[in-house]
């Protein structure tokens, strides 16, 4: 039978836990999901066992001939800096500059017909830091820098 | 809504809102975050972005 629990004040649900500090979530006798002492969430979504789940910290999804931006989730903003030349701004900085980040573009754009784009960070000329991050998308062949009509980047960390 | 700003090889660069933030957020205070310190800075329409990019290494600030 099913067992609902409501919070009964005005001070929201609370999940506390024991003196281990740890929060676990079990179904048939085993761990499926946890938030350790540091307030890692934990998983397991099939792998077997709970592994810690590292999420996106900021994603975009822009237009690269103008910069406009179709959807997002902690950017603030994209600044053109030129033809093929962007910085990504975030919303809430990152603990640090030793994240991860994935860039693609789709292979319509300005000029037309360019084929390959090859999306890079910046970093020979502008490093990334804790609040931005500069990206640029060149022709994989000529070199010369495109703006692709659809850039997709994420940041994990 | 666009910021402009004259960046320091004397080029142009413009920053795009994303609209997310703006729900929590205004345009000045987005320039305040976003436009690097000591910059000269316009918050624009965006109709006053050139459309044609073909020569958009050669904007300058005027």
């Amino acid at each position: 039978m099913a067992t609902i629990i409501n919070a009964d004040t005005s001070d929201g649900l609370k999940l506390t836990s024991d003196t281990s500090g740890q929060i676990d979530f079990q179904s048939a006798g085993s761990t499926k999901a946890t938030i350790d002492t540091s307030g890692n969430l934990k998983f397991d979504s099939g792998f077997g066992s709970v592994g810690t789940a590292y999420g996106c910290r900021a994603w975009v999804n822009f237009t690269g001939a103008n910069g406009t931006i179709q959807a997002s989730g902690n950017v603030s903003s994209i600044t053109d800096n030129g033809t093929g030349d962007y910085t990504v701004n975030f919303t809430t900085a990152m603990p640090d500059a030793n994240y991860s980040v994935v860039v693609t573009a789709g292979k319509q754009g300005e000029p037309s017909g360019t084929g390959t784009p090859v999306c890079s960070l910046r970093d020979n000329s502008t490093a990334p830091t804790t609040t931005a991050v500069r990206i640029g998308v060149e022709h994989s062949t000529t070199a010369g820098a495109i703006n692709a009509l659809r850039i997709n980047f994420a940041v994990f960390r | 809504m666009r910021i402009i700003y004259e960046t320091s090889d004397g080029g142009v660069a413009v920053i795009v809102p994303a609209p997310e933030y703006l729900l929590t957020h205004t345009m000045e205070e987005l320039a305040a975050k976003d436009v690097p310190a000591g910059a000269n800075y316009e918050i624009v329409e965006d109709s006053v972005v050139p459309s044609d990019r073909a020569f958009r290494g050669a904007w300058t600030w005027a």
